[in-house]
């Protein structure tokens, strides 16, 4: 069994060596790409980045914010799903469930459109004025949508994680006289985490794109600002294309960097 | 012989549904006693060990360590910080080096300060014999090398009782020997001591008492040169039989 893990990881390490010059070639021509239309077509290309750099900012906040209350709450929920304790498990498992099965889009409609609506008329119900006012805040809500879709995903990663640690380890820890927290603190959770990093830096590129979802609940992120350009020059192509190959940008060189984590990770072990 | 056990077992049952593991188990082991517990697969004899630290739980019966009986969860976290373990994987912690492996639990459980708890590791690394590998990983040592410092991180919480599940059953021939010296000095030096292990050469030489047993059951125990030489039961004979 040792024999066949070691030999895989030596497998994935060569795959990985090999690709990360040639994907890096990639990012390096998308790049070159954007550059190269920018200078010899300023006119429409150029104005284009300028009238979405903010977006770009936008998407990219919206993006690591998220994810950072991803990592927290995602864990949080995954011990959640393994506790002892029937409630907390039951409640967990029925958040992971019904996140994962509603669509992203619709769960941003509702925090967005429903879930302020709800806070107003139960405000109205207990009569408290800053309730009955409450006005959505698009970029609290479009974090919080995707906040609670994604950890849903993140936890079984992390659960995943979590149970690929041999029993043994939680064993040793016990027979030692730690808690069940402290075990899973100090020799689980350490463990788990490098194995999950791979899957936790796919997740983030995910994110990336369907952060473009909040364009529809008024968050003006990069796909926002390029429909508001389309609107006003007519040239969907040109504004389509640039806007694409700017998000490419950002996944490939996400990519490259999960990427070379795995790599590292993997290298470590020995 | 002192008269006071610091083991108590009484009619102890376990099951892994409806396979039962333990059928009635009753023994006691005293201070500074060494018990060899030998069987065949499937005889509960890992069983029994897990029990007396609750590594198992079981479904009827008395487990009574050091006065303490085997009840509540604060209970069961007490006796396990009197009891260390080791175990046929040695299961080191992969992502500690071998001076956090020896060091971690007295922080965290005997709360002692880290220039405590180091002094107290490189004492014990020394002692089993491997103090220069402090710095190395577990995946660097060999499996000889990697029990032993297991044994090191057990020792470190000034155990009263020491529970070995096979120790060398994991080991390459060549490395059963370095093992078995370390276990062998300990049990010189007093500590009460329950193994489960067929090295024969190690019973004979250090244990008090070797027990066997069959289908969850005790069926025979004595003096190791008494039990290995003239058994009395069948069902002994007919296992020596096969091992020796």
């Amino acid at each position: 069994m040792r024999v066949r893990k070691e030999s895989e990881n030596i497998l994935g390490h060569e795959v990985a060596n090999s690709r990360i010059d040639s994907w890096w070639w990639l990012v390096a021509a998308v790049i070159v790409i954007v550059i190269l239309l920018a200078i010899l077509q300023p006119d429409p290309y150029w104005r284009i980045i300028r009238f979405v750099s903010d977006g770009v900012l936008v998407t990219v906040g919206v993006t690591l914010t998220a994810f950072v209350l991803t990592l927290v709450i995602g864990l949080l929920a995954a011990l959640g799903r393994l506790s002892k304790i029937g409630f907390i498990r039951w409640a967990t498992t029925i958040y992971v469930e019904v996140a994962r099965g509603i669509p992203l889009l619709v769960q941003l409609l509702f925090w967005y459109f429903a879930f302020p609506s709800l806070i107003q008329g139960f405000g109205r119900l207990i009569h408290f004025q800053p309730l009955e006012r409450y006005l959505a805040n698009p970029f609290a809500m479009a974090i919080l949508g995707l906040t609670f879709c994604y950890s849903a995903y993140m936890s079984e990663i992390y659960r995943a994680g979590i149970q690929s640690i041999p029993k043994g380890q939680n064993e040793a820890a016990r027979s030692l006289g730690m808690t069940h927290n402290q075990a899973m603190r100090h020799i689980i959770l350490p463990q788990a985490f490098k194995v999950v990093l791979p899957p936790l830096g796919n997740e983030f590129i995910s994110l990336l794109k369907d952060s473009s979802l909040v364009s529809t609940v008024s968050v003006a992120d990069m796909t926002r600002r390029g429909r508001e350009f389309m609107a006003a020059n007519f040239i969907p192509v040109e504004t389509w294309l640039m806007i694409a190959l700017l998000y490419l940008v950002m996944t490939l060189i996400s990519a490259r960097i999960v990427s070379w984590i795995e790599r590292k990770t993997q290298t470590e072990d020995r | 012989m002192n008269t006071e056990p610091i083991i108590h077992i009484e009619n102890l049952h376990k099951h892994f549904g409806e396979t039962a593991a333990l059928n009635g188990v009753d023994i006691d082991v005293y201070p500074g006693e060494v018990v060899v517990i030998i069987g065949p697969s499937g005889s509960g004899k890992s069983t029994l060990l897990r029990c007396i630290n609750r590594l198992e739980a079981f479904q009827a019966g008395t487990v009574v360590v050091d006065n303490i009986p085997l009840t509540t969860a604060e209970n069961i976290n007490a006796v396990r910080t009197e009891i260390g373990m080791v175990f046929q994987s040695f299961n080191l912690f992969p992502h500690l080096s071998v001076l956090e492996n020896v060091t971690i639990a007295q922080k965290v459980v005997r709360k002692r300060s880290k220039s405590e708890a180091v002094e107290v590791a490189l004492a014990l690394l020394e002692k089993v014999g491997i103090p220069e590998k402090a710095n190395d990983f577990p995946g660097q040592l060999s499996g000889g090398q990697q029990q032993r410092v297991a044994i090191a991180r057990a020792l470190a919480m000034n155990p009263k009782i020491m529970l070995f599940d096979e120790p060398t059953s994991a080991l390459d021939p060549e490395m059963i020997q370095e093992v078995l010296d370390v276990m062998l000095q300990l049990a010189k030096e007093g500590m009460t001591m329950v193994v489960v292990s067929h090295e024969m050469g190690f019973a004979r030489a250090a244990a008090d008492r070797a027990v066997l047993m069959d289908e969850g059951l005790i069926v025979e125990e004595d003096v190791p040169d008494v039990l290995f030489s003239h058994p009395t039961q069948e069902r002994t004979q007919a296992f020596l039989s096969k091992i020796l």
